[in-house]
């Protein structure tokens, strides 16, 4: 709480532009940052899930972004758009449950994003959380405060709209994702689960965050983690 | 102990002890004081003692826990969590009323209890601050005040919609009425059309004087909207739809018709310079806040309200109050230190399994299942996760095809064969199956005559069947779905298309089984699908949870002397948790509720299947079976066939469920039909 009085950096601070620009190896290697993320967070996204859930979120989420290296790896893929649409099948075929088809169909929105192009920028890293917020929207029938992933990624896609807006660089934006993503999962607590396995409880999700929203903040984390390990950018004005 | 005889002895002019005391004076006093309702003096006559001596025997038999005093547990967990919610959130008082409790709803007791806290603080000479809402109005209309003067009762907001009957401006004219104290309105709406209006009108005198009365408020009486759904909020015509606009997808709460966030910021929206009347700011100026709100979906709200400051006086019942804490991290503690001493640290942190790496237990299964069945299922060929039957495709035969996670062995596979279903497809354990499988084994089994999925109702299965199906439509090939939903625990009756599918597939899968070996059309299999999933219900009870290979982990905690009540099939917590019955109270419990939705008429016939989910002794599930068929006995219904074994498993979950198909004579023919596979064979 209170944290706003942090978010001082003005507009047009950082540079709206950027020269970096990144091929479809880096998209593998920011999977691999996905995919190593998750797996650390495996055994916290089990118990998460145990409160609520059959206990397998953590496992799904990381057995299927491994899959997703693997087969971006293996694809004879050199546009980052297409070899994202890799990225979606193969988890997809994975992971399957709600969240393959949720995550699938937000990496096919993140390839979409990215369409044909030979490389893309640091402001399509940054991007890419309303690409997957929209994506799984599409797939997913959750509302805000149903307790699910959405209350991360509608935030966290929110948050980028709003930075980009008022200037800030793509690495900004992800900060301010990151922040509203864990704000997000941490209100997942007070509300009773609508949709999905753990809506067959009640009241009884009360104080417990949502495994989805935990796993979607970990994503926005690892976007953030990895573009400024890409761009250098020091941590000033860092948030959190 | 001397105890000299009384005068007037109880029990017949005896001089001693009445004998049932058996010699014990603290008995004795203490049951003539507490039962007998008599004063110290007149217990110390009878006993012959003197009135101290009384008072230190009734001192003695609560020391010595012959007395125990309690306070009845509702009036003590209200005591509790108004404490918490007060220490929590600083609150300067806090009343907690018990959720449930006689004919009047939540709203009118609330409202009771809102008024008994308003007529407790209020003052000769304040100025009352209202909003509008249904607790308000029922507030409104049950305060009993004390004589109090010069009073003014001013409206929080502007006015809004007529078409509800608790208005701001019906809010504060009955609140004045019921205080004797002046109304005073604002005499505009709560939402104006534009900015610019709103500049016009706070132009205006009158208007800007009745603001004026609103900023000396001395204390307000308020509501907290949820804005969820459900809420009143949307149909009250506050919002005139502002609220679908983007800026409020961060509000979780409404208060004062303003828009709070979860961290119980200010929401600031377009709607926010059209609102006349107090603002968030100004709010939090007010002395006193008084909030009364209470039902589970307010609990977001409420929560956002008191992170943000804006009540310092809450009224709500217990089951909100708690949720509100839980949200917040906060555990019920138990009333005393507990008794037991300390058990040693439990030695082991992993529940055993007869595994190799866990990632492979799947597909290890799969292939010693083909290999035990092989003269019943084989595989299909670049998929591990589907079986298919030997004799499928047949032409011109609907084909069954089943699913949904692993974990439920024999379930799918042990369902694969001639009369009943064509193929089966798992996923990983307990999710659902991607689309790739499902196509495969529908490309695989089809006999040109359309193909039926039947599977357990769960988002993730849904979606990926239904994945499947649009791809083989697009070839051309007709789908039907029919998703099971026999679980009665997991919802009520009135959404039973929400409810889980779980045991009592097996029957649904042996009608359309049996439908589908008698050449039947697709239409007729999936009308009779839906037919034998319509009459089947299951409920299940666990005593132990199970663990996935993955984490060896229990899946959820269940206490030492606990059951989980209607718990599913994928190790997910129930819907209720209960001290440890008896078999037969079990059996009696789950079948009571089975009956109450079935309405069977006496005669009537049914099937029976107690199933195991995973590690219950089979003894155990006889035990049970005898009393519900004791139980159908009674109740004059006839027992066509009792299946009893796991059919339907969690994994290791220690527990069973029991699902009844209410037969019909159609149904019942069809359930005699033979078929043979792993799991079920028939004739």
């Amino acid at each position: 709480m209170g944290a706003l009085g942090h978010l001082a950096s003005g507009p047009g601070f950082w540079p709206t532009a950027s020269m970096t620009e990144f091929s479809a190896h880096h998209l593998v290697d920011l999977f691999r940052l996905f995919a190593l993320r998750l797996a650390e967070a495996r055994i916290d996204l089990g118990a998460l899930d145990g409160a609520i859930g059959d206990a397998d979120h953590g496992n799904s989420m990381a057995e299927g972004f491994a899959a997703v290296v693997r087969a971006t790896l293996a694809a004879p893929q050199d546009l980052p758009g297409p070899l994202m649409a890799v990225a979606a099948r193969s988890f997809l075929s994975a992971v399957g449950a709600t969240t393959g088809p949720l995550y699938a169909s937000a990496l096919q929105a993140g390839s979409r994003r990215l369409g044909e192009r030979a490389s893309f920028g640091p402001e399509d890293v940054a991007a890419l959380v309303g690409a997957f917020a929209d994506g799984i929207a599409h797939r997913g029938n959750a509302r805000p405060g149903d307790k699910t992933m959405m209350d991360v990624w509608f935030p966290a896609a929110r948050a980028v709209a709003e930075a980009a807006r008022s200037g800030a660089s793509p690495l900004e934006q992800l900060r301010q994702a990151e922040r509203a993503a864990a704000e997000g999962r941490e209100a997942t607590r007070a509300m009773i689960a609508a949709v999905g396995r753990a809506a067959r409880l009640g009241p009884r999700s009360l104080g417990h965050v949502d495994p989805g929203a935990a796993s979607a903040a970990i994503l926005i984390s690892a976007l953030r983690e990895w573009l400024e390990a890409q761009v250098g950018d020091p941590p000033m004005g860092r948030i959190g | 102990m001397p105890l000299r005889p009384g005068n007037r002895a109880a029990e017949g002019g005896d001089d001693l002890i009445p004998l049932r005391f058996g010699d014990d004076p603290l008995l004795w006093a203490s049951w003539l004081y507490y039962e007998e309702g008599m004063t110290q003096g007149d217990i110390a006559e009878q006993m012959g003692v003197s009135r101290p001596s009384v008072n230190a025997y009734l001192a003695d038999a609560r020391a010595r826990g012959i007395v125990s005093i309690e306070i009845a547990p509702d009036r003590f967990r209200s005591l509790s969590i108004a404490k918490a919610l007060r220490d929590h959130f600083n609150l300067q008082d806090c009343l907690v009323i018990p959720t449930e409790g006689g004919e009047r709803s939540l709203i009118a007791r609330l409202g009771d209890a809102g008024a008994r806290v308003l007529s407790r603080f209020m003052r000769s000479g304040d100025t009352l601050a209202v909003t509008w809402g249904r607790t308000v109005l029922s507030i409104a209309d049950q305060i009993q005040p004390p004589i109090l003067q010069d009073v003014r009762v001013v409206q929080a907001t502007g006015g809004t919609t007529a078409k509800i009957p608790w208005t701001p401006e019906a809010c504060a004219s009955r609140l004045a009425k019921a205080l004797n104290a002046r109304a005073i309105p604002i005499s505009a709406p709560a939402i104006v059309s534009s900015p610019e209006v709103r500049a016009l009108l706070m132009q205006e005198a009158v208007l800007s004087e009745q603001l004026g009365m609103l900023a000396e408020a001395d204390r307000i009486v308020m509501g907290i909207s949820s804005l969820r759904p459900e809420s009143t909020i949307h149909s009250s015509g506050f919002l005139e739809g502002g609220m679908q606009h983007a800026h409020y997808q961060d509000a979780v709460g409404s208060i004062v018709g303003r828009f709070i966030s979860a961290r119980g910021e200010p929401v600031i929206g377009p709607m926010h310079d059209r609102t006349i009347g107090l603002d968030l700011d100004q709010l939090r100026r007010v002395p006193q806040r008084i909030a009364v709100a209470g039902g589970m979906d307010k609990v977001a709200a409420i929560l956002a309200a008191l992170r943000g400051g804006y009540v310092n006086v809450l009224v709500t019942d217990i089951a909100t109050g708690r949720g509100i804490l839980t949200a917040e991290g906060y555990r019920d503690t138990p009333r005393r230190p507990p008794s037991e001493p300390d058990r040693p640290p439990r030695a082991r942190t992993h529940v055993k399994k007869l595994i190799n790496a866990p990632q492979d237990a799947v597909d290890e299964t799969l292939k010693g299942a083909l290999l035990a069945h092989e003269h019943l299922i084989a595989p299909v060929a670049g998929s591990s996760r589907v079986v298919r039957a030997l004799d499928a495709p047949r032409q011109g035969k609907v084909a069954i095809v089943v699913g949904g996670g692993a974990g439920h062995e024999p379930a799918f596979w042990g369902y694969v064969g001639p009369g009943l279903a064509d193929a089966a497809v798992v996923g990983n354990i307990f999710a659902s199956p991607p689309p790739d499988p499902i196509i495969a084994a529908t490309r695989a089994v089809n006999g040109q005559a359309g193909v039926i999925y039947i599977y357990g109702n769960f988002s993730g299965d849904v979606m990926n069947f239904d994945m499947a199906a649009e791809v083989m439509a697009a070839e051309g090939v007709e789908v039907r779905s029919v998703i099971t939903t026999d679980d009665i625990a997991s919802s009520p009756r009135e959404t039973r298309s929400a409810r889980r599918g779980v045991a009592g597939n097996i029957f649904t899968f042996k009608i359309a089984g049996a439908a589908a070996a008698r050449m039947m059309s697709l239409d007729a299999c999936e009308a009779l699908a839906r037919h034998a999933n319509a009459r089947t219900y299951t409920m299940g009870l666990a005593l132990e949870p199970g663990s996935l290979p993955e984490t060896r982990q229990p899946s959820f905690d269940l206490g030492p002397e606990d059951m989980e009540i209607g718990v599913g099939v994928h190790g997910e917590p129930g819907v209720e948790r209960r001290g440890l019955a008896s078999a037969d109270a079990c059996a009696d419990l789950l079948l009571e509720r089975i009956l109450e939705e079935m309405h069977a008429a006496e005669g009537d016939e049914v099937a029976l299947l107690i199933n195991s989910l995973g590690s219950i002794p089979t003894m155990e599930m006889y035990i049970v079976l005898r009393r519900v068929r004791q139980r159908l006995k009674a109740r004059g219904l006839r027992v066509h066939s009792s299946l009893v074994g796991p059919y339907y498993t969690s994994l290791d979950m220690a527990g069973l469920s029991l699902s009844v198909l209410h037969l019909d004579k159609e149904l019942k023919e069809l359930l005699e039909v033979p078929c043979r596979s792993a799991a079920l064979t028939i004739g």
